[in-house]
């Protein structure tokens, strides 16, 4: 792997070089959140951030998007154009624990049989770019108990890592290596990796919170029908927050938009929180109440997934954690079962 | 890459009106562009999603036989946005049909075997399919006796009138068509699927039970085919549950870690048993 150094004030001149060329989403200042957002000609990254407040699914998954569009005819509604494109792009600066999640949204999307045409579209055209957290950014992060770092390259072309007055830049994938040419010509020696590996440790080791994630997998096995799922939903407000600030959460909706003659078949983010998710034209819900949602929810992560896919659907980032409006908290539900 | 999400043109050829009450209709399509039905090979028990541009799309299983060339059939009963909508078309409209989806029913499981088939009202769909299958020319050879139990409410609702007679015309076939409460005009048997299933008595020798219909006609069917001795695994029935995608991916008909719209709809009673019961 190709390794380099830049001086660590050259990242937002970086960045803003490569807008020059392609569509570059950066860490962008809102008011008080810090956001990924398509840096504009005269817009200033912002690398000193914790992390973002979304979580940037929605580069590869946007909350809204146009699927195709149709028209009317003497004879119906007709299809007119898929909608399926992506400009040549890099997402710049995203957390490891973000990084990770696009592997894992990638198992789902990007299956043998199945293959989801507008998020592979956008991901292939997509070069990651991730900046290691040296310094655990909140209380709340996990990532270490769900199979990440805080020091880890998972779904990012480059990483970069700061390691006093440099990042070290490695091209972790070929895409990645097609962007060398923007990090100068200063090859990383072998110090530059001793001292990443030193901070990496350091980093591990300053991740305090940790979730028995791995050892709740027997337990859901045979525990559908436990009690203890009665315990959790009591307070959800089921206003779905969770499951939008989640990285690894995708469940969508088609829906169907018309003004006119033209129309436009769009798919939405859904929640399996909310009670229509389910509900079916008869009346009948499989899942009748908050608790079988929430239910849905731990299992989906900790179970379905692993099941499926082997792999937790968690990326320990907190922002459910964070962001929850009644504090509930996924990690004391996985602590709980674990105890069951 | 092949995009699943756009569906296949197709133009509505033929409406049937299958029953008196007229909200179950048999819509017949044919592709706009000829080469996509090749494209569109299915087996029996797989679905499709009817996509019908500014109102959305409803996935609905096969009708019609992979023997039957030429077009796909549909039989849709109105009930939501999509299919009122649908009901509405006349002949000639145009349309989309994505898919085809899902597993199927397991014909290579069936074959050298006695074949069961229990439908109840409306489900009887694509066990119609799986009929017209089997006794399509050399095909009925691949199976063994053919045994058909089919009931609807009253004689206006049975589904497929006309080939439900020609069914009965057949010696390699046997057809029992019930109605729960019969009308002046009808000679045939009365009597609840369920009790109709008891007095046929087929024997699990070497035999398949496919069963399809209202939850309460498959609650007191079941317990009559384990009184006959059939296993668990030698009951194959077909799961409906609200989709969108169709593909696995956007996450409504997850039951357990299994999507029914791809992993199923068809499960035997015995993998029903390792899902959870959340459909």
């Amino acid at each position: 792997m190709e390794k380099r150094l830049i001086k660590k004030d050259a990242l937002a001149g970086i960045a803003k070089k490569m807008a020059e060329e392609f569509l570059v989403w950066a860490p962008v200042k809102k008011e008080d959140n810090v956001l990924f957002e398509p840096l504009q000609k005269d817009g200033e990254p912002f690398f000193a951030y914790l992390n973002s407040k979304n979580a940037p699914k929605n580069v590869f998954f946007p909350h809204t998007e146009a699927l195709m569009k149709f028209t009317r005819t003497e004879k119906g509604m007709v299809f007119s154009s898929d909608e399926n494109k992506a400009d040549s792009s890099v997402l710049f600066g995203v957390r490891p624990c973000d990084a990770h999640s696009f592997a894992l949204l990638d198992k789902l999307f990007d299956q043998e049989k199945y293959q989801d045409a507008y998020y592979i579209t956008k991901r292939q055209n997509t070069t990651v770019i991730s900046i290691a957290c040296v310094k655990p950014p909140y209380a709340s992060c996990f990532c270490t108990s769900v199979d990440g770092a805080p020091v880890a390259s998972e779904g990012a072309d480059i990483l970069l890592t700061d390691i006093g007055s440099d990042y070290l830049v490695e091209l972790v994938t070929p895409k990645g290596e097609k962007l060398a040419k923007y990090f100068g010509d200063a090859k990383a020696d072998a110090a530059a990796d001793t001292n990443k590996n030193e901070i990496a440790a350091k980093a591990i080791e300053a991740i305090k919170s940790k979730i028995p994630a791995h050892e709740v997998k027997p337990i859901l096995d045979k525990n559908f029908d436990n009690p203890f799922w009665n315990t959790i939903h009591g307070k959800c407000l089921a206003c779905g927050t969770c499951t939008y600030m989640c990285p690894t959460c995708h469940c969508f909706d088609i829906s169907d938009e018309v003004k006119g003659g033209d129309g436009v078949r769009i798919r939405s983010w859904d929640s399996c929180m909310f009670p229509m998710f389910t509900k079916e034209t008869s009346g009948h819900n499989p899942r009748v109440s908050q608790k079988e949602r929430w239910r849905q929810r731990t299992m989906h992560k900790f179970k379905y997934y692993v099941d499926n896919f082997n792999a937790i659907a968690c990326v320990g980032c907190g922002r459910c954690v964070m962001s929850c409006p009644v504090n509930i908290d996924i990690r004391k539900i996985v602590e709980d079962i674990s105890k069951l | 890459m092949q995009n699943p999400y756009i569906p296949y043109p197709v133009v509505v050829d033929k409406i049937i009106t299958e029953v008196d009450t007229k909200d179950i209709k048999t819509f017949r399509f044919k592709f706009v562009n000829p080469e996509d039905e090749a494209k569109y090979a299915y087996i029996p028990g797989q679905f499709g999603e009817l996509s019908i541009y500014g109102k959305g799309e409803s996935p609905i299983g096969i009708a019609s036989s992979p023997t039957q060339k030429g077009y796909v059939e549909f039989t849709v009963q109105k009930a939501g946005v999509v299919t009122s909508a649908l009901h509405e078309m006349e002949e000639g409209t145009l349309m989309g049909l994505r898919g085809p989806l899902g597993n199927s029913w397991p014909l290579e499981f069936l074959e050298g075997k006695n074949i069961v088939i229990v439908g109840g009202g409306f489900a009887f769909t694509t066990l119609r399919s799986l009929i017209n299958y089997m006794i399509f020319g050399d095909n009925r050879k691949r199976f063994g006796n053919i045994t058909v139990i089919y009931g609807a409410r009253n004689p206006g609702l049975l589904l497929y009138k006309d080939e439900l007679i020609e069914w009965q015309k057949r010696s390699d076939l046997n057809i029992n068509v019930t109605v729960d409460k019969g009308d002046a005009t009808w000679t045939g048997r009365e009597g609840f699927v369920p009790a109709v299933c008891k007095d046929v008595a087929p024997s699990k020798e070497n035999a398949v039970a496919v069963i399809c219909g209202p939850p309460v006609m498959i609650r007191f069917t079941l317990p009559v085919f384990f009184d006959l001795g059939f296993s668990k695994e030698n009951i194959i029935t077909s799961l409906e549950m609200r989709m969108k995608c169709g593909i696995g991916k956007c996450g409504r008909c997850n039951v357990g870690s299994k999507y029914v719209c791809k992993d199923g709809p068809v499960f035997s009673l015995a993998e029903l048993d390792k899902l959870t019961p959340e459909y």
